[in-house]
């Protein structure tokens, strides 16, 4: 058993050493496919970290008509955080919303010499649990707030969120179909690449049918040496992936306008490349096996 | 060794290569397999070890019914079957000893059993001392003397030939004669397919002639 092992992995490495321009085809070959379907999974998910980090900035900002008693307050505060889906209410007094908007307005805020202190109204900012940043949550938080006649005006930026749900919809459906159509494409081009190994071994293959090698003893050298291709391959393309990543993905996402100051771009964790590599050995395994089946006939 | 009841084979309708062969070979003959072109000596001999099935008919050999059998079985039935070709189906690429060692290494045999009756083998062919030559450096005969070494080092029950002089002169047919006949002085039983009269005329056997798919002689000398 031990015997056959090693003359199995003997077999299948000098295999590839004695077809190196077909072995690293194959390799290269499954190396773009993982590759490009790891970018593409890279974006998607990069993107999905940026429209998160989006959405935590979702709120609903609540303007009173006077701002309340300083005896009414915390209770109010304590209502409006006890609604399911709020995460905090904060209290924006008048003054401190005009010294906002004069930090807004920088060089301009001349402009508001001698306007009144009373120009902006008071309000309670209201940010929603990471479960809630969603059409439903802020509508839900928004009908409880009209019952109370305190409040004068409710923003809520409602046609944003819409839009915004609709693009993560779109982006999943598109990585859906597109991550489904490089799968097959991979498998089908990395078959065809293993069968034209095969094709070139054919005689090979022949020969051990003839002196009477079993179906399994013929076919083991080459799944493993698609195994082994695999796992090169998969090496490869996370290889490559770093690089790209390091030098292109991680760049222009700091310097996208919509990135938020805190959000760091995301690469595959642990777990995320080692199914990468063994993707990779999949691929190999299942593409020579595809195309063993039809070249081994006995 | 090989019986055969009422064999036919035939490719489509109008193409039919054997028809109710019926013929009983014993262990140890050596058999001449005879015919012009075409009169289905290769397929007679194909049919023997497995690499295509009677459509009608029936095969035994060594007591086992080799038309019920099936894919799987067939490798453990070409263990006992040498066979040599005209073309000699070496790998070009892999040296003699490797040529050789393959059909032991397909039975699973540990690696110093290998080397020992490999070598063997080529000796037996006179070629030990070309073990790590490609094939495609050596000449026709010698090309063909591994071929006949990697049917050999198996210890056969049987030897099937299919022309195995076809592209080689006279001086060195002579000489890979001499190889089956020992092979058959062992016990092993020889079946070689040709067509050159000169052969049975020069080492007189039992001759079987083939002619558009019929076997139309059965001579004992
Ligand atoms: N694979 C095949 N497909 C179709 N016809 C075949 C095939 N093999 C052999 N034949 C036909 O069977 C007949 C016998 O061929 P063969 O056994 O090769 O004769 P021989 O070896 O005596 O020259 C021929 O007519 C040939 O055309
Ligand atoms: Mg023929």
């Amino acid at each position: 058993m031990l015997d056959n092992i090693s003359y199995f992995i003997r077999r299948a490495l000098r295999n590839m050493r004695q077809w190196p321009v077909l072995c690293s085809a194959a390799i290269l070959t499954m190396a773009v496919a993982l590759a490009t379907m790891a970018t593409f999974f890279l974006v998607v998910i990069n993107i999905q970290g940026l429209a998160t980090s989006w959405s935590e900035e979702v709120q609903v900002v609540a303007y009173f008509q006077y701002p309340p008693a300083g005896n009414q307050l915390a209770p109010l505060i304590r209502k409006v955080e006890a609604f399911a889906d709020v995460k905090q209410a904060i209290y924006i007094t008048k003054t401190e919303a005009l010294k906002r908007f004069e930090a807004r307005l920088g060089d301009d805020a001349g402009l508001l010499e001698g306007v009144s202190r009373d120009l902006l109204p008071a309000s309670l900012e209201i940010s929603l649990k990471s479960g809630s940043h969603n059409r439903e949550g802020v509508a839900r938080v928004v009908a409880e707030l009209k019952k109370d006649s305190r409040f004068d005006d409710l923003r809520f930026g409602q046609e944003w969120l819409e839009r915004f749900e609709n693009f993560v919809d779109l982006l999943k459906f598109v990585g859906l179909v597109l991550g489904s159509f490089f799968l097959l494409a991979a498998l089908f081009i990395v078959s065809n690449t293993i069968k034209l190994t095969l094709y070139a071994r054919r005689d090979e293959l022949e020969i051990m049918a003839l002196v009477g090698a079993t179906k399994r003893f013929i076919q083991i050298p080459f799944l493993l040496e698609g195994a082994l291709q695999g796992l090169a391959s998969g090496v490869c393309a996370l290889g490559f992936l770093t690089l790209a990543y390091k030098l292109l993905l991680q760049k222009s996402l700091q310097t996208f306008w919509l990135t938020p100051v805190g959000f760091d771009p995301i690469f595959l964790n642990g777990n995320q490349q080692l199914i990468l590599v063994l993707c990779g050995i999949l691929l190999g395994s299942l593409g020579s096996l595809v195309s063993l089946r039809k070249f081994v006939r006995l | 060794m090989i019986q055969l009841f009422n064999v036919t084979k035939s490719y489509g309708k109008e193409n039919v290569a054997l028809r109710e062969m019926t013929v009983h070979i014993e262990k140890g003959e050596f058999t001449y397999v005879t015919g012009p072109s075409g009169a289905g000596k290769t397929t007679f001999l194909n049919m023997l070890y497995g690499a295509c099935k009677p459509t009608r008919g029936q095969i035994l050999i060594n007591g086992i019914n080799i038309t019920r059998m099936s894919g799987r079985q067939i490798p453990y039935l070409r263990r006992k079957i040498g066979v040599v070709f005209q073309d000699y189906k070496l790998l070009n690429s892999r040296s003699v000893y490797e040529n050789v060692a393959f059909a032991l290494e397909a039975q699973g045999k540990k690696r110093y059993e290998v080397s020992k009756r490999v070598y063997k083998a080529l000796k037996e062919v006179g070629l030990e001392h070309r073990l790590q030559r490609k094939p495609i450096e050596l000449s026709g005969g010698e090309q063909q003397r591994i071929a006949i070494a990697r049917a050999l080092v198996v210890e056969p029950l049987i030897l099937l030939a299919d022309e195995p002089s076809g592209n080689l002169d006279q001086e060195v047919t002579l000489e890979i004669m001499e190889l089956f006949k020992r092979a058959n002085a062992r016990g092993t039983t020889v079946l070689l397919a040709t067509h050159d009269h000169s052969l049975y005329k020069r080492f007189p056997k039992r001759v079987l002639g083939l002619e558009d798919g019929r076997l139309i002689m059965d001579h004992q000398p």
